[in-house]
């Protein structure tokens, strides 16, 4: 018996997942069905395949869809080694197991863009291996040698005959499965690169596809939970007797953040939970406000006292900046940002006895389910996972806040619970994209090449929140609750004093050849949460560096274009990239009247790109007419898909480039709905063209790296047009 | 007891008159494609037909609906039997996450019944009400625009027309 079969019988033993193959979707959807189901009389080499007995072709997903493609991704792996059509391929949410755990991550999780170049093997060779099985069952059911059968389409072809590949899975589930099959070569790819409609289309063009938000259980109550103001704040006393007696509350319950009603639809516990007064203790977040939080880091950048956590430190640092013959130096801001997904969180929770059953859409499947158990007080082995599509991750999803708050109330109320939070509770309870003050500074030679490169930069960490929240639901749960809240805040201490939090210095220093540099982070952070929003530091340190970029190059008197090739020597996938976008959209040409281009290029989460934007302006409007893109991310699955993420970069963060900021005001978050944290609509959206560099190199990320360069790419169009540099986002012309 | 059609079928729901439309269709009669987004008319996830007309309906009460006809995306077309708006979105693989795109359906063939041949100012009007965080207005927009000229030129025509049997006719509450 192979390892594999061990562990595919110790999963169905400790994860109670045997009983939960819930059918929620309709039967020509993907992505069908929740959990893991095992099939009588299927073939199941591993824990991410089973071919039936009547020749279905079901995946296990083993990562989050949320709009980035990975089912689509994922399933063409399997297709091209299994040599069955993807189409035909049942795809499922995977529940939680070891086995589903993402390589890189070592943990069940979707995020930083490493998805397809994470499982772009392990995935393909469970697949070659249940292709081989399938092989040398039916050599031995039809007696022919091995090397006499071909598989083309779920069939094996053998002397001229046909059989589908149900005919042999009896006896190549009684054989042992073949491991480190060979795989198919990039030559023989007849799946991967090819373009074709993405798998999920249909069920998510009729209404079909079966979102966290659309689980329904029997005996299912409804919860709204009355949330702090000023988030961290807890309650101090509350009445809820006028709420209890509407129609149709069922509860009204003190939570470890807020007040819980529960009833039986939406909308009564909605109308309830206007009704409850909550006095809630007071916070140090309560004493700022953007004002003065935007002082506190003005203040803390001009401290040389301060001198922060290197992020970065080569060569003679900043040491020889004066020596330049063009010292230049500029300070630029990034806001709070908020994920603002258009399935606001939500979770559902089924209780029986000691166990629970979650319905989630999350990115991270492990983490949920932690939270079920820390918060719920569930064992472990008594919590099952049923993970759903998303709607919309961008980092939002997998903290585990969403599950503890739902398992919270089903526990203390014992029943089966929905908790779908409003909009304004989403925007105003996110982990957002911290805010920072940069001051950049350079040392650039008359021939404009870059000899120091240096940044100081001001904001709040992220691993300080993002670990106060995982530490307490990764943590194996023989530790005692009192250690593991030691340990979560323990963390928070390391990135504050001892090491600089990873994404202060994402992508800030990495992309040109500098002999010099140096990048100190200095923690300050008024205690507003904090989380990953897409492309994480990217999302703003590229803002700064690429229009930084744009200052030197002017400064020098030389094309932007000309001084980024001549200082990206030793990057040759970005210069390729940069070149290759320049080509296609044809900088230094001539455009429309009052047109300008602006160029702006940047390598994150493995993937190089660059984008020209075409902007122009009327008054104070920023009208962006075309986005051009160009991306190296290696090999590529679905050329439609890689478009669509970089496209979808490209639009997320235009949203965030001319409207996102998220303001404090006495540690209330002042926005809430759509109309006071607009989104780009159709209208104001430019087109885009992405273009694809040809490569055989390994996978890179798509999800994120589209993002990065837009801002600054809108911000140097904008400049060229008005003469305007600037450096606070939103963009905004005075 | 408000009384009206949901999707060819007569319904009847007699709890709070002010329960917006969307939750009634939601989480009372179980179809779970028209999504909650906003809450304020704001983004367009919850738009549904009522008589025809593109109305957001996380802020309609069901009693303004009393005797109406709702289309939901369940009523446009199944997955066997498409709106050619949606076979369009397949075949231009518009969706990402596809929250929205119910909504976004329900917005585009409420204007198509209307405007066979919308240019894109007419498109823009009125698609202003969806939105789309993952960026797809782009092959929205390129979706609509072939589905027109299809269903201009007859070649979707049959598969157009929805298909109304009265042995489906009953109350369900």
């Amino acid at each position: 018996m192979n390892t594999r079969s061990l562990t595919r019988r110790r999963f169905l033993l400790t994860t109670g997942a045997v009983a939960s193959g819930l059918i929620v979707g309709c039967s020509t959807s993907h992505a069908k069905s929740v959990g893991y189901a095992p099939v009588v009389g299927a073939f199941e080499p591993n824990s991410f395949i089973q071919i039936t007995s009547d020749n279905q072709v079901i995946f296990y997903l083993p990562s989050s869809e949320m709009g980035q493609g990975i089912l689509d991704g994922l399933s063409t792996l399997i297709a091209e080694e299994l040599r069955v059509s993807p189409e035909l391929i049942e795809v499922r949410h995977a529940s939680l197991h070891e086995d589903y755990k993402n390589p890189e991550m070592k943990m069940q999780a979707t995020g930083g863009s490493n998805a397809t170049r994470a499982q772009f093997l392990p995935i393909r060779q469970a697949a070659a291996d249940a292709a081989a099985a399938i092989r040398n069952a039916a050599a031995q059911q039809l007696n022919q040698p091995v090397d006499k059968l071909l598989l083309a389409d779920g069939q094996v072809l053998a002397d001229g005959q046909r059989y589908a590949y149900s005919e042999f899975v009896a006896l190549a589930a009684a054989l042992p499965v073949p491991e480190n099959s060979p795989l198919r070569s990039p030559q023989q790819f007849d799946q991967i690169g090819r373009e074709r409609p993405r798998l999920d289309a249909l069920a998510k063009s009729t209404g079909t596809a079966i979102f966290g938000i659309d689980a329904e259980v029997e005996n299912l109550y409804r919860a709204v939970v009355v949330r702090a103001p000023v988030v961290g704040a807890a309650v101090q006393r509350f009445d809820g007797t006028a709420a209890l007696q509407q129609a149709g509350v069922v509860d009204v319950i003190e939570l470890r953040h807020g007040v819980a009603v529960v009833a039986d639809s939406y909308w009564r516990a909605r109308k309830a939970a206007e009704s409850i007064e909550v006095n809630w203790t007071q916070t140090e977040l309560a004493g700022w406000s953007s004002d003065s939080l935007y002082q506190e880091f003005v203040e803390t950048l001009n401290d040389a006292s301060e001198k922060g956590l290197e992020c970065c430190l080569e060569g003679e640092g900043d040491k020889l900046l004066d020596q330049a013959e063009h010292r230049v130096s500029a300070d630029y801001f990034a806001p709070y940002l908020a994920h603002a997904t258009m399935e606001p969180l939500n979770c559902t929770v089924e209780i029986d006895g000691d166990s629970c059953a979650v319905y989630v859409g999350t990115q991270s499947v492990q983490a949920s389910a932690g939270a079920a158990v820390y918060y719920g007080d569930f064992d472990a082995d008594k919590v099952k996972m049923h993970p759903a599509f998303l709607g919309g991750g961008f980092g939002r999803r997998g903290l585990g806040d969403d599950v503890a708050e739902a398992v919270e109330i089903a526990r203390k109320t014992g029943r089966n619970i929905q908790v779908v939070w409003s909009r304004e509770d989403d925007m105003r309870n996110d982990f957002y994209r911290p805010p920072a003050l940069v001051r950049m500074q350079a040392g650039v030679s008359d021939q404009g090449i870059i000899e120091t490169w240096s940044v100081r930069r001001v904001g709040p960490n992220i691993m300080d929140h993002v670990l106060d929240q995982w530490v307490d639901v990764l943590a194996p749960d023989y530790l005692n609750k009192g250690f593991v809240d030691w340990l979560s805040k323990f963390g928070y201490s390391v990135f504050k004093r001892f090491k600089a939090d990873p994404s202060a210095g994402d992508g800030i220093y990495n992309d040109y050849d500098t002999p010099n540099k140096e990048v100190r982070h200095i923690p300050r952070d008024p205690g507003l949460r904090t989380g990953f929003w897409r492309a994480v530091g990217n999302s703003s340190n590229a803002f700064f560096k690429e229009c930084f970029i744009d200052e030197l190059a002017q400064r020098a008197g030389i094309d932007e274009l000309a001084f980024r090739l001549a200082n990206l020597q030793n990057n040759p996938r970005l210069k390729n990239a940069t070149q290759l976008v320049a080509e296609k959209a044809g900088w230094g040409k001539p455009l429309a009247a009052g047109h300008f281009h602006g160029l702006a290029v940047h390598s994150s989460f493995g993937s190089a790109v660059a984008q020209i934007a075409e902007v122009s302006v009327e008054g104070d409007k920023i009208i962006v007419h075309r986005v051009t893109a160009a991306i190296d991310c290696g090999t590529v699955v679905n050329p439609g898909i890689v478009r669509d993420a970089v496209e979808g970069g490209i639009i997320y963060g235009l949203t965030a480039a001319l409207y996102g900021e998220i303001t404090l005001k006495e540690g209330v978050v002042e926005q809430s709905n759509f109309h006071n944290y607009p989104m780009l609509r159709m209208a104001e959206t430019p087109a885009v063209d992405v273009h694809i560099v040809a490569s055989q190199e390994h996978p890179e990320g798509v999800g994120e790296p589209g993002l990065p360069p837009l801002a600054p790419a809108v911000a140097n169009a904008v400049f060229k047009a008005t003469g305007q540099r600037l450096r606070h986002l939103p963009l905004r012309l005075s | 007891m408000i009384t009206f059609q949901l999707n060819n079928r007569a319904v009847a729901f007699d709890l709070d008159p002010d329960t917006p439309l969307l939750w009634v269709v939601r989480d009372h009669f179980k179809l779970k494609g028209s999504k909650f987004g906003c809450g304020m008319g704001l983004c367009g996830a919850c738009t549904m037909h009522v008589n025809g007309e593109a109305l957001r309906t996380c802020t309609l009460p069901v009693s303004a609906v009393q005797g109406a006809a709702i289309t939901t995306i369940e009523g446009l077309g199944t997955p066997n039997n498409m709106h050619p708006l949606q076979q369009a979105w397949v075949e231009h693989s518009v969706p990402q996450c596809g929250y929205c795109q119910s909504g976004q359906l329900m917005s585009a063939s409420a204007l198509l019944s209307k405007n066979p041949n919308p240019s894109d100012d007419e498109i823009h009007a009125a698609m202003d009400g969806n939105i789309c965080r993952c960026g797809t207005y782009g092959k929205i927009k390129a979706a609509i625009k072939s589905s027109a000229a299809a269903m201009r030129s007859g070649a979707l025509a049959e598969s157009a027309v929805q298909s109304f049997d009265p042995a489906n006719r009953g109350v369900e509450s």
